[in-house]
């Protein structure tokens, strides 16, 4: 069985990187509120999706399209719609996929874009056999991006149960909430990554120098403070440290990134028909490096070579200097 | 952590770029800029409306910080003497690991992860210069305007002393002393 390598692009140049360390897919978005990395500097335009989809092809790789933001209720100019303007320059520029979460969004791309082939982005958060299922008789779904919530031995039961491929996040960035679900930047800030595209959007973010190290602020709230020589994170609430019960901790989630290369054969054996890389913020420093070592750890597990040092190779780039296997080990539960 | 640890140029290089303060480095750099903006226009659209926000961007291991405004064709730069610059974003680290950003060798979230570098002020901003410098995979005959043989001879010698220079520090790609 070939794994499919699924990996991040923030820009052209990104997916260019990714491309030519041994992507087999990148992913990618609109530069406005459909897809949840709207930082500023960032994503694609149509014309420039255009080029990326046609610099892909040329090598080989497939373009997947993260139209993946919860439609706003009460547009009336249906022609003015982001998320229906998104949807038919995907298929207008040769996308090979669209990656969505909304009902709404779904089905429009299933009534009017028949061609397209529709993944379910993690933020739908489906998780079981009835949630998949559903999507996949509703809209003709045919691959669902799993929540980073699953053991391997919960995903392994699911693809016995589910008629759609599954995709699985190997690295990057960890969501510790239900995704698609999660408030904590909008009880901060008025604005989600669900429905803005932006978790902890910049403008609401502050890092204050100081000599005993740096305060970093939400919309105004300290969430953590880094001492001159500590690592840190990104200025995300659920990962912030909070004083609770008279203890200060990391009270939801430590900054800490996914690192899942050494369960690559076990989520294979699972079932799992494509591995995802996080980081579409990321710059194509990351992008090459990340994508290149996954390239080598998926081609060592097919043909039964050693195992690739990922987390040595990798320990530089991940948020707080430290990796977990997350869910997929579940030793914290 | 020592200033060596933390990716800095040795002294004999200090020592040696020293003079570079007497330059008009600003006058240069502002028409590098503007030159781009003539050649590469779309390079800007990333930035929207921070093109007109200042930026500070200080080498730890110079003398002096620089103070760009990247509005396109009416981009700026200053150079001002270390600890005086104000402006609406300021960015503080080895200039080896600066540079590495401005080219992409370097990733901008590592440098911080790492904090080889320190930030403060508009992030909004300092992303948006952060992304767009990332897509424009600048090279050093991009900012002096050269094309043909003469940029790939400059790209080729400049990049080389760079490299040399990272690897001398001890600067790996993410911007962390080895």
């Amino acid at each position: 069985m070939t794994l499919e390598l699924v990996c991040p692009a923030g820009t052209p140049s990104a997916l260019r990187a990714a491309v030519e360390a041994g992507a087999d897919a990148v992913y990618c978005g609109f530069r406005d509120e459909t897809n949840a990395r709207n930082f500023p500097g960032l994503n694609f335009s149509a014309e420039e999706l255009h080029e990326g989809i046609r610099f892909a092809h040329r090598h080989g790789v497939r373009v997947l399209v993260a139209i993946n933001t919860f439609m706003r209720a009460g547009i009336a100019d249906a022609a003015a719609d982001p998320w229906k303007i998104a949807l038919a320059c995907a298929e207008d520029a040769g996308a090979d996929a669209v990656i969505l979460a909304d009902l709404a969004v779904l089905d429009h791309a299933a009534t009017h874009h028949p061609g397209l082939r529709l993944h379910l982005s993690v933020q739908a958060a489906a998780a079981t056999p009835e949630a998949i299922g559903f999507y996949a008789e509703a809209f003709g779904v045919k691959r669902v991006v799993l929540p980073r919530v699953l053991s391997v031995e919960e995903i392994a039961v699911l693809n016995q149960a589910i008629a759609v491929e599954t995709e699985a996040f190997v690295f990057g960035g960890l969501c510790p909430m239900t995704e698609g679900r999660c408030a904590l930047s909008s009880y901060a800030t008025g604005r989600s990554p669900n429905l803005d595209g932006v978790c902890s959007p910049p403008e609401h973010v502050d890092y204050a120098q100081a000599p005993e190290g740096t305060t970093a602020r939400l919309a105004g709230f300290a969430i953590d403070r880094f001492a001159p020589t500590q690592l840190a994170g990104y200025p995300t609430l659920c990962k912030g440290s909070f004083v609770a019960g008279g203890k200060t901790s990391h009270l939801f989630e430590d900054p800490v990134s996914l690192n899942a290369a050494g369960l690559v054969a076990r989520l294979a054996k699972a079932g799992v028909t494509a591995l995802k890389i996080e980081g579409r913020q990321r710059g194509k420093g990351y992008v090459a490096e990340v994508v290149r070592t996954f390239r080598a750890v998926v081609e060592a597990v097919e043909t039964g070579r050693d195992p690739v040092e990922a987390e040595r190779r990798l320990s530089s780039l991940v948020e707080g200097g430290r990796q977990t296997s997350g869910a997929y080990r579940k030793q914290w539960r | 952590m020592t200033e060596r640890e933390k990716g800095e140029l040795p002294g004999f290089v200090r020592a040696l770029t020293a003079p570079s303060r007497l330059l008009p480095l600003g006058l240069v750099l502002t028409l590098a800029l503007r030159g781009l903006a003539k050649r590469r226009p779309a390079l800007f659209d990333r930035l929207g409306e921070h093109a007109r926000r200042s930026f500070v961007i200080e080498p730890s291991d110079m003398a002096f910080a620089f103070v760009m405004v990247p509005d396109g064709a009416h981009a700026e730069v200053r150079t001002v003497a270390r600890g005086r610059a104000a402006g609406d974003v300021h960015v503080l680290g080895p200039l080896l690991a600066l540079l590495g950003l401005l080219d992409g060798t370097f990733d901008g979230d590592a440098l911080f992860f790492n904090r080889a570098i320190t930030v403060s002020g508009r992030t909004d901003a300092l992303l948006a210069l952060r992304n767009a410098i990332e897509d424009a995979e600048l090279r050093p005959s991009d900012l002096l305007g050269l094309e043909g043989r003469a940029g790939t001879l400059a790209d080729a010698s400049i990049l080389r002393v760079v490299g040399t220079l990272q690897r001398l520090t001890g600067l790996q790609p993410d911007g962390m002393p080895s």
